[in-house]
């Protein structure tokens, strides 16, 4: 999401733009894949914010072998501005259709919030229409909540939209999911924090999102949930990671990938947390930061149903509730990678 | 749209809720528009999610009401849905065809569902055929489900050339086929043809095709026709065998019958009764495995 990048020698312009950079990022850990299967056999993830619709199958093949059972879609801004309402109609419609058909295929769960972007936000004229179709979306089913909304440049219309969408939020009960900025991070923290208990939001409805060793504790001091985002190089890295859980605990701590359309890792998750077991982190703590916290947080909207993936989402089971099941649907059938021969 | 239909779904519905959950359902089927449509999008937050039970006699007055409707496995979320679309004010023509399409534009996976299902119900029914078409498009599987299995709108609306993509899409997509309401009515030579076509396609590629698909092609037996029939019978695969056999006993054609009177053990169970297409109905296909056939 980098609209203004600066530094054109980041490696991944993508989610994050500020920050740590190559030179602080903490060594490369090298492990063998079984190693480090072995650290995560049983778990099993909720990534409460990853982008799927521009992933491959690859990675959803890999997510569900790794243990990710279900999933958080937050709707977001496109990599370059959308110039209709349309494009934004089909991005919604897609985030409930598609992509959720998509991600049933692979045995993965996938839920979503829809809002109007921060960055987006600031084209007026695009953004009142978009505010009109937006209630159409958000009663859908699977929408657990109001995302990713917040600050980008911290205009007065990114304010405006942020606080007409939290309005929203509050009206239809979702909880929200908060972007905070890439620049002047720890202030657009704040303010946004300070804007939602303006609302009367309940802080226990909030999740801060993309926190860092500088904003965690004013957030958590102040009842939001907070969220830290793994991503290589420009953001959170995951022996850091490690670090916030040891010194902050597990409660109302969550971890998500947020990869996207950049160089980032839809496995952030089971890595993160083979490396939380190998620091000694409890499993429980674990579970927590990388499966129960997020459904806590988002299961308020009344749309997670943890019977629908908790034993691993099958196929029969989705398919009961659409009154076929003794269909296939269409499972993505198990490729071999390593096979020189495609049959 | 006969009102039997509503009094039927309804008489399902109110034996599968709670009374909040048909009270709820009553005041939005009886709410303006707007009101009425919120509630189809939003019912899955008021109902709960579990597969409706419908006794026989209420399949019954449904199929009697319009032939191939059934609303059997059905969730409780689409019944409602589809029951709340019988709601829905048709008197003004583009009102309503205005409100479905807005319907339509927005939809998620499961309300696609209720959609389709729903077309054989809806007023103005000829004013569907471009969306019914389009499900037959969709890579969505319980999109495409909706409008091409169990459903009798596309038999009773779709151009041959629409028909024969949704029959050809089910059988490419390993779907069973028998489950297409209207599948024998329908039957037509183009598409006895392309089937064969297909067929070689997929031989070529050392894959299948599920057996039970050359049910459609008994009518319009001809030359290579039959020696599909020959390449079935030569195949060794016992399912292949009995498709061509049953195949060449629904034919007129002469030269199949003379075919089939060189396997006498196949004709013999056909006219027992032992064989028929039914034992040829399967669900659980996989075509594509190399395999299955040599």
């Amino acid at each position: 999401m980098c609209q203004h990048c600066k530094d054109s020698s980041a490696p991944n312009p993508s989610h994050f733009e500020e920050g740590d950079g190559l030179a602080n990022s903490p060594a490369h850990v090298e492990m063998a894949l079984s190693e480090y299967n072995e650290l995560i056999q049983g778990m099993r993830f909720f990534d409460p914010h990853i982008h799927m619709v521009s992933r491959t199958t690859d990675d959803y093949q890999a997510m569900r072998k790794a243990g990710i059972v279900a999933l958080i879609e937050p709707s977001f801004w496109v990599g370059q501005p959308r110039t209709g309402l349309s494009s934004f109609k089909d991005y919604y419609s897609s985030l409930v259709g598609w992509e959720r058909f998509r991600s049933s295929q692979f045995g993965i769960k996938h839920y979503c919030t829809m809002g109007l972007n921060s960055r987006e936000a600031n084209n007026e004229p695009l953004a009142e229409q978009v505010m009109e179709i937006l209630p159409l979306y958000i009663y859908k089913e699977g929408v657990v909540g109001i995302g990713e909304i917040g600050f980008d440049d911290q205009t007065a219309a990114e304010e405006k939209y942020y606080r007409l969408q939290l309005e929203l939020a509050k009206e239809a009960k979702l909880p929200v999911q908060v972007h905070t900025p890439h620049r002047d991070k720890k202030r657009g923290t704040e303010r946004s924090m300070a804007i939602a208990l303006e609302h009367g939001l309940d802080p226990s409805w909030v999740t801060i999102d993309h926190n860092n060793e500088e904003t965690v504790k004013s957030v958590l001091d102040q009842g939001f949930y907070a969220a830290f985002t793994i991503y290589p190089f420009t953001k959170m890295g995951n022996e850091r990671m490690v670090k916030v859980v040891e010194q902050y605990g597990p409660e109302r701590i969550m971890v998500n990938s947020a990869a996207d359309w950049g160089i980032s890792d839809p496995l952030a998750l089971p890595k993160t947390a083979a490396l939380m077991k190998m620091r000694g982190i409890s499993d429980e703590a674990i579970r927590l930061v990388t499966y129960q916290n997020a459904i806590d947080a988002f299961g308020k909207s009344g749309q997670i149903d943890v019977s629908d993936f908790e034993s691993g989402l099958s196929v029969e089971k989705t398919e009961k509730f659409h009154g076929n099941s003794i269909l296939r649907g269409g499972q993505q059938p198990d490729v071999s990678k390593n096979s020189l021969v495609i049959q | 749209m006969s009102d039997i239909i509503k009094t039927t779904l309804w008489e399902v519905i109110s034996l599968n809720t709670s009374e909040t959950e048909s009270g709820w359902l009553i005041e939005k089927g009886s709410a303006s528009a707007i009101e009425l449509m919120t509630a189809f999008v939003a019912s899955p937050r008021f109902l709960t999610k579990k597969i409706v039970s419908v006794s026989q006699e209420q399949e019954k007055k449904l199929m009697e009401a319009l032939s191939g409707f059934s609303i059997t496995g059905w969730s409780l979320v689409r019944t409602a849905r589809v029951w709340l679309l019988t709601q829905l004010d048709d008197s003004d023509k583009n009102v309503f065809i205005k409100n479905i399409e807005t319907l339509f534009d927005t939809a998620e996976m499961n309300e696609l569902v209720a959609l389709y299902s729903a077309l054989p119900v809806l007023s103005y029914p000829e004013r569907w055929l471009f969306r019914a078409t389009d499900a037959v498009r969709s890579n969505m599987g319980f999109v495409f489900d909706a409008i091409a299995l169990h459903n009798p709108y596309p038999s009773n609306y779709f151009s041959e050339l629409a028909w024969n993509q949704l029959v050809l899409k089910t059988i490419f997509n390993d779907k069973p086929v028998h489950f297409i309401t209207g599948l024998e009515e329908r039957e037509n030579e183009n598409l006895a043809l392309i089937l064969s076509d297909f067929a070689h396609e997929r031989w070529a590629a050392g894959r299948s095709v599920a057996p039970n698909v050359w049910r459609l092609v008994s009518k319009f037996m001809n030359e290579p026709l039959l020696s599909d029939m020959k390449y079935l019978f030569a195949s060794g695969q016992p399912e292949n065998q009995e498709a061509a056999a049953l195949a060449c006993a629904d034919s007129e054609y002469a030269p199949a019958k003379a075919l089939l009177s060189t396997y006498p053990e196949f004709e013999k169970s056909i006219n027992e009764g032992v064989l028929t297409w039914s034992n040829l109905e399967f669900t659980d296909l996989n075509t594509y495995v190399p395999t299955l056939q040599r």
